[in-house]
């Protein structure tokens, strides 16, 4: 039995759409990194697990409780811990206070052991606390009763970079002791480190769920070449690269073309000069070299993609569906898609984070 | 099992005997000045002064009594209105004001029930609302023996006593705002508001022919003066306000559980 499983769960606050037909399960043992943006609809759907607010259509189960379930969902919150975002508590009595009254809520079995980690100072104040000792108040009453579920928004929000670690660290020997997890982050780097499966949620809708080895395996290299005379960039679209960028030597305006359209690319003149041309390249090697060295080969830099940088083709992209559809067949199918193509890169961007601030 | 009680009783401690020293001063201050003035009253000049329906609304005719001088001083103005106010805003905020900073979220992760939840937020309401009952009465009954105006200790009981299922009202109304309104602070105001209007529609209606509009104000349910001045003791009216806090309990339990938590 998975320990969440969602069959087109939405959910609409009003007009406004939080999340929208979200479908994924996530099994026991694993690490789910559920992926997105600010606004993305990360929170609205953990909030939806949590049973905080009813789902407009759809279901989920979380340990097989229906979440519109609220008997059913209650007692299975036993075995539940649940790290909010932004974790709100009674600013007026100590940490210590407030550990006592929520362990006797949940049952606390391992506070002591979890506080040698995450170390807040439980006799002050709670209003007096440091955004990183709320957040680390909040891990331990997360994992005080040892539920066998965590759901986690933004966990290492508000924590230095020692206690990230830390807490990764943790959550990877948690993991070993069979426990599953479900986290929400926008941070790359933090899930490749811990999860094993990510899904992907872009304005309400899930538009990836992949497994992290495999996510990055797509993402590919990106390879940097500079090449001597002038290349257009539809000389690259070769199979497998993508979002082919070639800017002009000294003298000429640095040009960028992707790949929307191959046919008026922008030529770039200069007889002479060096033409870089970099782009991410998702095939075998032997096309590539092949490819790189019909030209006149000056430099070539070939390394493992960020995992931001393959975020960013999902966010800079409007058409999710494309994107999908485009990553799925490893192959770049823009030239031919009418409004697939990322088009200029910061263009794109704002208008994503307009529509994203707009979906909150 | 009242673990959340528990821990809010314990919060609002301070404030309540905070509440309950300062109506305790308030009513030390009035039971030392009550000879001196009670001496000086001439209640036939009083009523003859003001206009019929004022002294009506005003009860003045009953002043000149240590009884009927610290019912409107003390209970009238600090029960009805004062510590009325500081219950039902308390309500107001039990739910509202969690939701808002997010202290919801944490507490509802837990397994417990959002009836739960309510009625354990609500009992703890019972620390005010006894604390300075139990605190004024003391001061009240040594005041007025000190003072050699001793008011009849039944009558002391009574007036606290009966207190007790107008507070428990106006808690119960304040709930019902937390889980409706949107906000802390429409829920505050809607829950304070509320009390303010019924008991100024009580005042001002008493005895003309918009009196049936005092009908639905619980003021009218619980009268210190008639308490303190003629040991007239309004069972019914007691009942009457539990029944209309169970009414309102239920209703917010009932939203509450529906409701989504933002």
């Amino acid at each position: 039995m998975p320990a969440i499983q969602t069959h087109d769960l939405t959910k609409y606050y009003g007009d406004v759409c939080g999340v929208e037909d979200l479908s994924f399960s996530v099994e026991e043992g694993e690490v789910f990194g559920f992926l997105g943006p600010n606004g993305a609809g990360k929170t609205t759907a953990i909030r939806t697990l949590m049973g905080f607010q009813s789902p407009t259509e759809g279901t989920a189960t979380v340990l097989d409780a229906d979440i519109t379930d609220t008997a059913a969902l209650r007692r299975v919150r036993a075995n539940v811990g649940y790290l909010p975002s932004e974790p709100g508590f009674d600013e007026s009595v100590t940490g210590r206070r407030l550990l006592d009254y929520h362990g006797s809520l949940r049952g606390d079995v391992r506070s002591d052991e979890l506080l040698e980690l995450f170390d807040p100072p439980l006799d002050r104040r709670v209003g007096e606390y440091s955004r990183g000792n709320v957040q680390m108040l909040a891990i331990v009453m997360a994992f005080m009763h040892d539920p066998d579920l965590l759901i986690m928004d933004e966990p290492t929000s508000g924590l230095d970079p020692l206690k990230q670690e830390e807490l990764l660290e943790f959550i990877r020997a948690e993991q070993d002791r069979g426990k599953t997890f479900f986290f929400s982050s926008h941070i790359l780097s933090e899930v490749r480190k811990v999860c094993d499966r990510i899904g992907i949620i872009r304005e309400g809708r899930l538009v990836e769920l992949e497994d992290v080895a495999s996510l990055i395996d797509r993402s590919g290299k990106t390879v940097r070449a500079n090449i001597g005379g002038s290349v257009t960039a539809a000389e690259f679209e070769i199979e497998g690269a993508h979002d082919v960028t070639v800017s002009g030597g000294p003298g000429s305006a640095d040009q960028a073309s992707d790949t929307a359209t191959g046919d008026d690319a922008p030529e770039i003149d200069g007889g002479e000069e060096t033409t870089s041309v970099s782009f991410t390249y998702t095939g075998a090697y032997e096309p590539l070299l092949g490819h790189l060295l019909e030209y006149e080969l000056l430099d070539l830099a070939i390394e493992e993609a960020p995992l931001e940088d393959v975020f960013m083709r999902f966010y800079g992209d409007h058409d999710a569906e494309a994107v999908v559809e485009r990553v799925e067949n490893g192959t770049d199918e823009n030239g031919g898609d009418e409004d697939g193509g990322p088009g200029e890169d910061g263009h794109d961007e704002a208008q994503d984070a307009e529509a994203e601030t707009a979906d909150v | 099992m009242f673990e959340t009680a528990r821990f809010e009783g314990e919060r609002r401690l301070t404030g309540s005997v905070v509440v309950a020293l300062g109506l305790s001063a308030f009513a030390a201050m009035m039971v030392l000045i009550a000879p001196a003035i009670l001496d000086e009253f001439d209640v036939a000049a009083l009523t003859e002064s003001f206009p019929p329906a004022l002294v009506e609304a005003m009860r003045l005719d009953v002043i000149a009594t240590i009884e009927g001088f610290m019912a409107l001083e003390l209970y009238w103005f600090g029960w009805l209105l004062v510590l009325g106010i500081y219950v039902a805003y308390n309500a107001a905020s039990a739910i509202a004001g969690d939701i808002d900073d997010g202290t919801m979220d944490t507490l509802l992760a837990a397994p417990v029930s959002r009836w739960q939840v309510l009625f354990e937020k609500y009992l703890s309401l019972l620390v005010p609302i006894l604390v300075v009952n139990v605190v004024v009465l003391v001061v009240v009954y040594a005041g007025t023996q000190l003072v050699n105006e001793p008011i009849a200790a039944v009558d002391l009981v009574a007036v606290h006593a009966l207190s007790v299922p107008y507070l428990l009202f106006w808690g119960a109304f304040g709930m019902l705002a937390s889980v409706i309104a949107p906000r802390r602070v429409v829920a505050e105001g809607v829950a304070a508001g509320a009390l303010v209007a019924t008991f100024l529609v009580e005042t001002v209606a008493d005895g003309t022919d918009l009196d049936w509009l005092g009908l639905v104000s619980p003021t009218r349910y619980y009268d210190p003066v008639a308490i303190l001045t003629a040991s007239d003791y309004n069972y019914t009216g007691a009942a009457l306000l539990l029944a209309g806090t169970a009414v309102l309990l239920l209703a917010s339990g009932a939203w509450f559980a529906r409701r989504d938590v933002q």
